[in-house]
């Protein structure tokens, strides 16, 4: 009977070949945490040379002389953004909502194919078209126009990540909802949002993170400025435009060190962000206190 | 406005009246005697898409008694208690004919609002499915503030307090009212689900299946407070439990199917007629545990 039952140790040719593959695996994730590691790294270094106090409230000076901030432009960054998600955040909502929730068929079905195909457009495209659209009937560049070209970088990913996000909310919560005769723009606003809170704002993370960086959409709609200028309505810097024109004055150490200084303050605004937008999404998903 | 609107609108403004005063008097504006129909569906067929699921179904669902559906998987007993609150047409390819009326009044009449009627006819759910992000008292709470039935503070609390008593749960939560709804367990979250269904001051409940996902004392209290609530509301009930029909109903509607034939009733009678002396041998062979 015992016969039948063998416990083999098992072969050595087996166990090699699993040793290789396991190998060749950790070798392409070092392979793939190496940039990043090296981009964050060389970052800290070269930023913190610049990166004072000083450099983040003053306005800029002289491109090729040491001194000069950065101010002008983080609240550029800060001003556009901002506008950018309070057009972007309710518009990519709605259409998610629109596509998800009400389901209006063949009209939802072409929302949400222009939506992904705006996703697909690059973003100089879309800075050339406001371009068109704003600059051009106003007469001059804006840190407005700079907001509306960020918003629709935003609107596919917000509008698309929701769009799923709304797609998850558990069918016998619907069912809840319905069974309660709640009207459904309460629904939606009481349980479904809340129930997928997380998600919705890992989607405007997203889309801020993409935005923040962008350069191209900039060039000829906020077109930048060596003022503080706080007035969205005027032309207005930004860091990535800030960046750039240091950047282009590689030669002088200053300039190089500003570019340095402005790429950290650019990931640190993004880092903030999301540790702000992750405290939100975990408090709008708890039960609000009572008293 | 159809008649129905109105009549339910009635209903409830009667209904938020009283409840100040003593529990379970004047609780129906048409003054029917207790035990009189509720609900009554007659020649009700289902289908989802082309497939017929239901065929041909009449029962009544008394006032003030447990009117329990049983059979086996794939009879139709859900889509007929879906049909009961129109939840079945949130199927998309759900459509029916036949009449259900409730209080006489036809709920697929033209221009019913399927809200109006879900207010009146209220549901539970198999999986226990209180709102996650919720307060145990908002849970309770959120649907009559919705609905406009409560408006302030003190009224709401009244309101809360007696949904959960009712649903035999205020003294288990009284404490920890600000805590999550998904911070109860299995039971608890079943007859939070109950008491939010009973806060809309509904007139029938529906129940599907509600003690299947819950253990045997958990499904014994959900089974006598079904019991009590069924001393002011009508209740029906779809179970796979013939002990459950057998202990907590007082009318029980046997469904079957086979290959030719889609759901439909094979024997109504009082439950205690049908488990001690079924008039067909299906349903003895289903009782006695031959087949299902």
């Amino acid at each position: 009977m015992s016969a039948e039952f063998h416990l083999r140790p098992s072969g050595a040719m087996r166990h090699a070949r699993d040793r290789l593959i396991l190998g060749l695996c950790v070798i392409a994730g070092l392979v793939a945490v190496l940039p990043l590691a090296a981009v964050l790294f060389f970052l800290v270094v070269e930023g913190a040379k610049a990166w004072t106090p000083a450099f983040l409230v003053t306005p800029p000076g002289p491109l090729t002389l040491p001194g000069g901030g950065a101010a002008h432009a983080i609240l550029g960054t800060l001003e556009m953004t901002g506008l950018a998600l309070l057009i972007s955040v309710p518009v990519g909502t709605a259409v998610a909502l629109y596509v998800v929730e009400y389901r209006a068929g063949k009209l939802a079905l072409v929302v949400r194919t222009a939506v992904d195909l705006m996703a697909g457009i690059p973003s100089i495209v879309i800075g050339l078209f406001i371009y068109a659209l704003l600059v051009l009937t106003m007469g001059h560049f804006s840190g407005l126009a700079g907001a509306v070209a960020l918003s629709l970088i935003m609107l596919p990913i917000i509008a698309r990540t929701s769009e799923e996000m709304f797609k998850i909310v558990p069918r016998r919560l619907r069912e809840a909802t319905m069974a309660l005769a709640m009207p459904r723009w309460r629904a939606i606003a009481s349980v479904y949002v809340p129930t997928v809170a997380a998600g919705l704002m890992t989607g405007i993370v997203l889309a801020v993170s993409r935005a923040v960086g962008e350069t191209a959409p900039l060039l000829f709609t906020s077109l930048g400025s060596n003022f503080i200028q706080p007035d969205i309505t005027q032309p207005m810097s930004a860091l990535p435009l800030y960046m750039f024109q240091n950047a282009l004055n590689i030669g002088f150490p200053a300039a190089r060190q500003r570019a340095w200084a402005a790429a950290l303050t650019l990931v640190v605004i993004v880092l903030l962000f999301n540790i702000v937008g992750r405290w939100l999404a975990t408090r709008a998903s708890l039960p609000a206190a009572r008293n | 406005m159809t008649a129905l609107q109105t009549d339910v609108r009635v209903h409830i403004a009667t209904r938020g009246e009283e409840t100040a005063a003593a529990p379970g008097q004047a609780r129906h504006v048409d003054g029917t005697a207790s035990g009189g129909a509720a609900m009554e569906v007659r020649h009700l067929s289902a289908w989802y898409g082309a497939k017929l699921a239901v065929s041909d179904v009449t029962f009544q669902a008394r006032q003030r008694a447990i009117t329990a559906i049983i059979g086996p998987s794939g009879s139709g007993k859900s889509t007929v208690l879906r049909a009961l609150n129109r939840m079945l047409e949130v199927v998309p390819t759900a459509r029916i004919t036949g009449d259900v009326t409730f209080h006489g009044m036809d709920i697929y009449a033209r221009g019913v609002d399927p809200a109006s009627v879900r207010r009146s006819i209220g549901m539970v759910f198999q999986q226990p499915n209180p709102f996650p992000t919720m307060s145990i008292y908002d849970n309770v709470a959120a649907a009559p503030r919705f609905n406009g039935i409560v408006k302030g503070r003190a009224a709401t609390d009244e309101l809360v307090e007696q949904a959960l008593r009712r649903a035999a749960l205020w003294d288990e939560v009284k404490d920890v009212l600000g805590r999550s709804g998904a911070s109860l367990s299995g039971g608890q979250q079943q007859r939070l689900c109950i008491a939010r269904a009973l806060a809309v001051n509904p007139d029938v409940i529906l129940m599907d299946e509600p003690c299947s996902a819950l253990d045997p004392i958990a499904t014994l209290q959900i089974e006598e407070l079904a019991r009590e609530l069924s001393e002011r509301y009508a209740i029906v009930i779809v179970t796979h439990n013939m002990q459950q029909a057998a202990r907590a109903s007082d009318h029980t509607i046997f469904m079957s199917m086979n290959e030719e034939r889609a759901g439909y009733v094979v024997e109504i009678g009082p439950t205690s007629e049908m488990f001690t002396n079924p008039r067909n041998k299906l349903t003895e062979d289903y009782i006695t545990g031959r087949f299902g």
